[in-house]
C-alpha cells in the first residue's frame, strides 16, 4: 500500500521505541527508515536492525556518527565509512542534518556547517507484513483503555452536544 | 549607498527564561504573525475568488459541496461531505467514530472519480484511506443549537438573534485538522515550497478558512435565506482541540524556536520604533478600546476561567492609558509601554505586546517568512562532556533543582490510549501505564544526565556509548545553543502542570481567541471570526485582529 514518508517515519520510531530503543535513538531511526525505503533499500536491514534492539544499529551507529563529528577540525570531518549493514549505513549518513559526502575509496565527509539538503518527498510502497510487523511493536507503547482512562484521561466529556 | 535590505533597529528580546514559561505561553493572544492572519494577507494580495464547483446537498443539508480557488499559481478544492448525524454520536473526543460534516483539502480540481473516493473515505476519518492528492483531512460537528437557530430565523424570513451569534460564534467546530501525511495524504514536504503554502500550518488554515465558508453556505442553503454580511463575518469556525496539540510544540523544538523567535523579535523591532506617527498612535488608542470591547465579549462558563478574564478587563482597563496617543508622544513610547505592563499579569502583558505590533505590518510582516523549519534540526556537537555540562547550567538551569522523585514533580504522565490512539494524561500513582510514558519529560531526562556527566570530560558519544538511555537529553541541550526558544521552561510531568497553556500557545500561532476552556486539558476555541469574507478579499482585509462584534 502507498504511504506517506512522514506516516512511515512515525511508525517506524513508535516500532523501534515498543522494540525497547530510547526515544532519540528511535526518532533517528524512523528517519533513516522513511529514507531507507524511498531509496528502494530491502527492508530486511531495518527489520534486522528492530530484532537487535535493545543493542545492535540501531544504538551504535548514530554514536559513531557522532564521535566522526566530534573530532572535525573547522567544521569538518573526513573519515572512513562505519563499518555496517552497508544500505542501513548509507541511509543514517544520508539523514544526518549535515551535508555529507562519500568518496570512492570508502571515506566520508561531514560539513557541520551547512545544513543537509531534504529528501524529495516519495510515496513508499511499504509491504504488508512489514507494516503489520510494526504496528505490532507499535502497539507496545499503548497503555490499555479504562474506565477511568476514558473518562478523564483526555480532559473531555463523552457527549458534546450544545 | 544605503543597504535596501537594512534590518530594522530592535531592542533587546525577552530572555527565554521569561517567555518560554507555561504560565506566560498560556496567556498569549494572536497576533499578526499568526498563520490565519498571514494567510489571509496572502489570500488578499491575490484577490483569491472561491469558486463553488459543485452543491449537491440536499434540503435538510445533507450531501457534498465542492469549493475551489486558485493559490500562488495552483489549484485548490475543499470537498466537502455533510451527514446526518445522531445526536448521541457527537462527541469532539479522537475516540468519535462520525461527524456532521468531513473535508478534504484537495490538490487541484477532483473529477468525478475524485470525489466519489473522498465521499466513501473522507467520513470514516482514521479509519479512511487517502493519497497523495489529499492535502489536507478534517472533521467538524454542529453547534446544534446555533444551527437550528439561524436556520429557523431564516426560514422565517429573519435575521438570528444577534446575542446567540455573538456568544456561540460558530456554526460548526472541526475535531481535528490532520496534515503532513497522516492517513496517506500527502507529505507537508510535498506543497511546503508553494506560494501561499509555505508558511507552518498554511494549508490547514487554508482548510479552516474554506470550511468555515462552506458552513456559511449550508446555513443559508437550509435555511433558505441570506445571512447579514456582519452576522457572517462573526460566525468563524470553532475547534475543540484536547491533548494531542500538546506533544507538538514538544516534539517539535525547532519550530517552535522559530514561531517564538519570529514573535519576540517583532516585538523588540516595535520597542525601538523611536517616534510613532500620529496615525499609528491614533491606531494604537483605538486598538486598545478594541481590545477592551472584545475582552467584553470573552465569555466562558467556566467559572475559574471567566474570573482571570474579568480581572484581565479589569486589569485592562488601567494599563490601556498607556496608549492615550499624547502619552505616546515620547521617544520609543512602545518600549516604555511594555516597560510599564511588566509589573502588571502575564496576561495583561501578552495582549499589550501582541496589540503593539498590530499597526507596524512594515516593520514585522516579513518575520512570518522565518517562521517554518526548512533544515530541521541543525546544531553542531558539543565538543565534550564539560561543554554539555555547562551548556546544560546555561540553558536548563530551570531543569536542575526539582526532585523528581517527589510525587509533586513528577504525579502526572503522558501516553497514548490503545483507544484509537487518544493522547491522554494520567496521574502516576494512581493509574497504570506509567511504564508507557511518552518522553516529554525533558526536564527530569536533562536532571537525569547532567547528574550522570562525568567528572573528567570526555566526548560525548563515550558518555552516551554508556548512558544510550541520555541520548534525548543530550539532543535537547545540544540544540539549545543554536535555539534559544526551543524549549518549554517548565516540567511538564509536574502535578501543577497545565497542560492548556500549552494549546493556547499552539492555537495563538495558528490565530485563535475565544479560547473556552472546559478543563485544564481541553479548550474550545474560534478561529477566522471577524476574518474577511471570499468575497471581502480586497482592502482592509487584514485588519481583524480580536474582532468585536459589531452587528
Amino acid at each position: 500500500m502507498s504511504r506517506s514518508a512522514n506516516e512511515v517515519m512515525v511508525l517506524a520510531t513508535k516500532a523501534a521505541r515498543g522494540a525497547g530503543a530510547p526515544p532519540a535513538q528511535a526518532s533517528q531511526f524512523g528517519a533513516v527508515a522513511a529514507r531507507h525505503l524511498i531509496e528502494g533499500r530491502e527492508t530486511a536491514e531495518l527489520q534486522a536492525a528492530l530484532d537487535a534492539l535493545p543493542r545492535g544499529p540501531i544504538l551504535s551507529l548514530p554514536l559513531i556518527f557522532t564521535s566522526i563529528a566530534e573530532q572535525a577540525t573547522r567544521g569538518s570531518a573526513m573519515r572512513p565509512v562505519p563499518k555496517g549493514p552497508a544500505a542501513l549505513v548509507l541511509s543514517y549518513i544520508e539523514t544526518l542534518p549535515w551535508q555529507t559526502g562519500t568518496t570512492h575509496d570508502g571515506m566520508l565527509h561531514i560539513d557541520l556547517y551547512k545544513p543537509a539538503a531534504r529528501c524529495s518527498v516519495m510515496r513508499i510502497d511499504l509491504p504488508d507484513e512489514v507494516y503489520e510487523a510494526w504496528r505490532v511493536l507499535a502497539a507496545r507503547l499503548l497503555v490499555p483503555e479504562s474506565d477511568a482512562s476514558r473518562t478523564s484521561g483526555a480532559g473531555a466529556g463523552l457527549s458534546d452536544n450544545d | 549607498m544605503k543597504d535596501i535590505f537594512e534590518t530594522p533597529a530592535q531592542m533587546p528580546l525577552r530572555s527565554p527564561g521569561t517567555v518560554m514559561r507555561l504560565s506566560r505561553m498560556g496567556s498569549m493572544f494572536p497576533t499578526r504573525l499568526s498563520f490565519l492572519r498571514s494567510l489571509m494577507r496572502r489570500l488578499a494580495a491575490e484577490r483569491t475568488q472561491v469558486r463553488r464547483d459543485i452543491w449537491e446537498i440536499c434540503e435538510q443539508g445533507f450531501g457534498h459541496a465542492v469549493f475551489s480557488l486558485t493559490l500562488g499559481g495552483h489549484d485548490y478544492a475543499l470537498v466537502a461531505v455533510s451527514t446526518d448525524l445522531p445526536p448521541e454520536l457527537r462527541t469532539d473526543r479522537v475516540i468519535a467514530t462520525a461527524w456532521d460534516g468531513a473535508f478534504v483539502l484537495f490538490d487541484g480540481i477532483p473529477d468525478a472519480a475524485d470525489i466519489a473516493r473522498i465521499k466513501a473515505n473522507a467520513p470514516l476519518q482514521e479509519a479512511g484511506r487517502f493519497g497523495p492528492r489529499d492535502l489536507i483531512l478534517s472533521r467538524a460537528n454542529k453547534s446544534v443549537r446555533l444551527f437550528a437557530h439561524v436556520t429557523d430565523a431564516l426560514r422565517a424570513g429573519q435575521q438570528p438573534d444577534v446575542q446567540m451569534i455573538r456568544d456561540v460564534g460558530y456554526l460548526m467546530r472541526t475535531t481535528a485538522v490532520y496534515g503532513n501525511g497522516k492517513f496517506g495524504i500527502a507529505d507537508r514536504a510535498a506543497y511546503h515550497e508553494r506560494p501561499g503554502l509555505e508558511g507552518p500550518f498554511a494549508a490547514e488554515m487554508l482548510t479552516v478558512w474554506l470550511i468555515r465558508h462552506f458552513t456559511h453556505a449550508l446555513v443559508e442553503h437550509v435555511g433558505r435565506g441570506t445571512l447579514a454580511p456582519a452576522l457572517k463575518r462573526h460566525l468563524g469556525i470553532g475547534n475543540s482541540t484536547g491533548l494531542g496539540m500538546a506533544p507538538f510544540l514538544v516534539n517539535h523544538p525547532v519550530l517552535l524556536n522559530n514561531w517564538m523567535l519570529a514573535r519576540e523579535t517583532a516585538l523588540a523591532r516595535v520597542r525601538a520604533v523611536e517616534a510613532p506617527t500620529p496615525e499609528h498612535r491614533a491606531r494604537l488608542c483605538a486598538l486598545g478600546a478594541r481590545a477592551a470591547k472584545h475582552l467584553a465579549q470573552w465569555s466562558v462558563p467556566d467559572p475559574a476561567h471567566l474570573g482571570r478574564i474579568e480581572t484581565l478587563r479589569a486589569d485592562w482597563e488601567i494599563a490601556v492609558r498607556a496608549l492615550d496617543p499624547e502619552k505616546l508622544a515620547v521617544p520609543r513610547p512602545l518600549d516604555r509601554v511594555m516597560s510599564d505592563v511588566e509589573q502588571m499579569s502575564e496576561d495583561v502583558q501578552e495582549l499589550m505586546a501582541a496589540l503593539v505590533m498590530e499597526p507596524f505590518g512594515d516593520l514585522i510582516d516579513g518575520l512570518a517568512e522565518c517562521m517554518a523549519d526548512p533544515y530541521g534540526a541543525f546544531a553542531p556537537p558539543l565538543r565534550d562532556t564539560d561543554a554539555l555540562r555547562a551548556q546544560t547550567e546555561r540553558a536548563f538551569e530551570w531543569a536542575l533543582t526539582p526532585d523528581y522523585a517527589e510525587a509533586a514533580a513528577c504525579g502526572q504522565f503522558w501516553y497514548v490510549s490503545e483507544a484509537k490512539m487518544e493522547p491522554r494524561l494520567g496521574m502516576r500513582f494512581t493509574e497504570e501505564g506509567a511504564e508507557r510514558e511518552t518522553p516529554l519529560d525533558i526536564a527530569r531526562r536533562v536532571q537525569a544526565a547532567y547528574r550522570d556527566l562525568p567528572a573528567q570530560a570526555v566526548p560525548v558519544s563515550a558518555f552516551l556509548a554508556r548512558h544510550p538511555e541520555h541520548a534525548l537529553a543530550v539532543e535537547r541541550v545540544t540544540l539549545s545553543a543554536c535555539y534559544p526558544y526551543a524549549e518549554i521552561r517548565d516540567n511538564l510531568i509536574a502535578q501543577t502542570c497545565l497542560p492548556i497553556d500549552m494549546l493556547r500557545c499552539k492555537l495563538s500561532f495558528f490565530g485563535a481567541a475565544k479560547f473556552d476552556p472546559k478543563s485544564d486539558r481541553w479548550t474550545r476555541i474560534t478561529l477566522c471570526q471577524g476574518a474577511p469574507l471570499a468575497d471581502e478579499l480586497g482592502e482592509g482585509a487584514d485588519d481583524w485582529w480580536l474582532p468585536v462584534f459589531a452587528a
